[in-house]
């Protein structure tokens, strides 16, 4: 078979399957008998070594097996709406406990800076001396880095459960559509040994400083005021 | 051996040469037939899957002068596939290949 023989004869193959693109499937053959004939073949021995068009073009047919779900796309579309609704409102509550953690987190920062600068906004901080307000100034620093911690992990937790819930969805409307899928993302967030290890450390070692420096505080605090039951002592809680 | 299986090797063969660098259409049909008995046109059917699927891209490049060439480029999602396809046939390979070698310990 001469190179053109064997281009119309997958071409007509190719028309009979009905592949569209035509010129782009035979310019890829074309171009093969062309580096082939540079190297010295002759035009039947690289048709012989192709194959045969008939069967070549019978290759470009896609695959139909996944096709066999398209009847079902309206069902799987009213499924999902379903689905994404309850997602949703799973997803709402994880962004309100993110936010929440993130309050918490300004909240004991910023509590923790007005005891170290002494500072007392409409006397919300109840009067203790200045060394327990220290100590309980770390011990609520420690604690924000701690939440801030959490609270890192928590978004980044979140996101990677939203893209892999997102992945999902993709995958369940293209099968219905008799569409390829893509391969499945994990649950849990994909982080570098190195980051998680320092964020490990970051939490643990904050979470020791805020348990010592609480017992700490509390101790010095009764030893101050001369009572265990401190809070009395300076007239806490009482309008 | 069983040409439907053949081709979701050839697949996974294919991407791992684009894994290395973007090739045009010939050379991966000179690699593969120089591993691999099979028809030098096979590759093109594959490549056109493969691009259809969305793991390759193609672009047209003209170096050395001559008429433009169509690269295929592994696309992210490509990577992605062939990491995974990879790890699951190498599995199923190492299962396939302990089942075979065993194939007579009933006799032991």
């Amino acid at each position: 078979m001469t190179k053109s023989e064997f281009l119309l004869q997958l071409k007509n193959e190719l028309k009979k399957n009905n592949i569209s693109d035509l010129d782009d499937v035979l310019n890829e053959y074309e171009q093969h008998f062309a580096f082939k004939l540079a190297d010295g073949f002759s035009e039947e021995e690289i048709a012989a070594k192709l194959g045969n068009p008939s069967e070549l073009a019978s290759q470009f047919i896609p695959d139909t097996s996944q096709k066999k779900y398209g009847g079902r796309k309206t069902v799987t579309i009213i499924g999902m709406i379903f689905a994404n609704i309850f997602t949703g409102a799973f997803f709402l509550m994880l962004f309100i406990f993110a936010a929440v953690m993130g309050v918490v987190t300004v909240t004991s920062g910023v509590i923790g800076i007005c005891l170290i600068g002494g500072y007392n906004i409409y006397n919300l901080i109840p009067g203790m001396p200045y060394l327990c307000a220290i100590i309980y100034a770390v011990s609520l620093l420690s604690f924000a880095i701690l939440s801030a911690a959490a609270c890192l992990y928590f978004v980044v937790f979140t996101r990677q459960l939203m893209r892999s819930y997102k992945r999902f969805h993709i995958n369940v409307m293209a099968a219905s559509a008799g569409k390829a899928t893509l391969p499945s993302l994990p649950v849990y967030p994909l982080l570098s040994a190195k980051f998680k290890r320092r964020l490990r450390m970051l939490a643990l070692s904050s979470l020791t400083v805020f348990a010592v420096t609480l017992v700490l505080g509390y101790i010095i605090s009764a030893i101050l005021a001369g009572n265990l039951e401190f809070w009395h002592v300076w007239g806490w809680f009482v309008k | 051996m069983n040409t439907q299986y053949k081709k979701g090797v050839l697949e996974l063969c294919v991407m791992s040469i684009l894994k290395r660098r973007d090739c045009y259409g010939y050379e991966i049909s000179e690699y593969l037939s120089k591993h691999i008995d099979i028809a030098d046109g096979t590759v093109y059917p594959i490549l056109r899957k493969l691009k259809s699927d969305g793991l390759v891209t193609t672009y047209l490049s003209e170096d050395s002068g001559g008429p433009p060439r169509k690269y295929y480029s592994l696309t992210a999602l490509g990577f992605e596939t062939y990491e995974a396809d990879k790890k699951e046939y190498l599995n199923f390979a190492k299962i396939v290949e302990t089942l075979l070698e065993d194939e007579d310990y009933d006799k032991k």
